[in-house]
């Protein structure tokens, strides 16, 4: 009997290893990439917070918190020029929470070298959102995404959606 | 005692399966080691070939340098077919651009520049905008290809704008930062390309670079 758990232990292990050593020129070569090779990847990432506590049936606001990577920036909320993708909010109403209207940060003003006359509106760094919500009493998932065009210095990326989710306990 | 024969040729049988997995996953990694270095030499090769990168724009790794330009028809902002193989015998750019990106607004300019000043030496420039298109709208469909007209009427730009219906993009290796720029020369070979702004020297290097190339100039 000790044989057979030995053999089924040691089949697990050998089993576990071997996919971690399956896994390990995929993870270094992804880990690798620089940013800039890794454009492809999220430009924005949402941070904090995970779950609020709100009154039932009451105002409240969340205040959603997002890091852009160093080194880019996006379009703010109210971009000068119309062809450029504004930064919104997509959020899917949950059934029992209401969502107002929902307040962005203005812009700081943002030139390329080659155009330093024609200033952009622009995030960079960390920033904050806020979402007027009123919840009735209960657990509340607050689901949706963040939708922005982002830039470097020379290149510009399509536009992405970063997600956000929030539980919202309302008491 | 029966039992033990039994548990010991069980065991024996699971170590067989075992080593035989190991020793095929052992194979399997070390192949896709192999592949994985073959690739990052044809790549290292690929850009040392192109030369460095001044550092005004990413140093391109393009699996098409060297190889010919995958051939595309799209529709102009007028609505009339345009083919790539409509241009044999020049040296074409390829512009990936887009309304929201406003390093293009800088590259642009530059282009409409270098059209007049080598369009008599054979150089054409088709500029393939890949801003979003709701292909599922006719409306917003059409008021999106209007939008790109419309900016291309201001930004004068003067050699035809193609509109992207996302079938171009991919066989050009999946476009994502812009601009993205392809210089292909007469015989239909890519000899350069650059993503992200480049400088204007650049860009005219890589012009003379495609004109002077793959065939009579």
């Amino acid at each position: 009997m000790k044989l057979i758990s030995s053999a089924a232990l040691l089949l697990a292990v050998i089993g576990v290893g071997s996919a971690i050593a399956q896994d390990t020129p995929f993870k270094t070569d992804a880990n690798s990439s620089s940013s800039s090779a890794n454009s492809k990847a999220q430009a924005v990432k949402y941070l904090f917070p995970e779950q609020v506590s709100v009154a039932a049936g009451k105002d409240a606001v969340i205040d959603l918190h997002f890091k852009i990577n160093e080194g880019m920036h996006i379009n703010s909320h109210t971009p000068r020029d119309k062809n450029l993708i504004a930064t919104r909010l997509i959020v899917a109403e949950p059934q029992g929470m209401e969502i107002g209207t929902v307040d962005f940060p203005a812009g700081s003003d943002y030139a390329l070298a080659a155009m330093p006359n024609e200033k952009l509106s622009v995030y960079s760094g960390e920033f904050v959102i806020h979402a007027h919500v009123q919840a009735t009493a209960g657990q509340h998932m607050f689901e949706g995404a963040l939708r922005y065009q982002a830039c470097d210095v020379n290149s510009c990326y399509p536009p992405r959606q970063a997600p956000i989710a929030v539980s919202v306990i309302a008491k | 005692m029966k039992r033990n024969a039994l548990v010991i040729v069980i065991v024996l049988a699971a170590v067989t399966v075992m080593v035989w997995a190991g020793v095929v996953n052992y194979r399997h990694r070390k192949e896709e080691n192999a592949k994985l270095r073959q690739l990052q030499a044809m790549v290292a090769e690929s850009a040392r070939a192109s030369g460095p990168a001044d550092g005004s724009a990413d140093i391109v790794m393009n699996p098409l340098q060297g190889q010919m330009a995958p051939t595309f028809t799209l529709k102009d902002t007028s609505g009339h077919k345009v083919s790539l193989s409509d241009y044999k015998g020049k040296a074409v750019i390829v512009d990936f651009w887009a309304t929201w990106c406003a390093p293009c607004k800088v590259e642009i300019p530059w282009l409409e520049q270098f059209h007049n000043q080598y369009a008599s030496q054979g150089l054409e420039i088709l500029g393939v905008s890949e801003d979003d298109l709701d292909l599922d709208n006719k409306a917003k469909l059409a008021q999106q290809k209007q939008d790109i007209a419309t900016k291309a009427t201001q930004m004068k730009i003067n050699y035809p704008v193609l509109i992207d219906d996302a079938s171009v993009s991919t066989p050009y290796g999946g476009i994502d930062g812009l601009p993205t720029t392809f210089f292909i020369d007469r015989s239909g070979k890519v000899v350069a390309s650059t993503v992200g702004l480049a400088s204007r020297d650049e860009i005219e290097a890589d012009i003379k670079k495609a004109l002077s190339s793959g065939g009579k100039s």
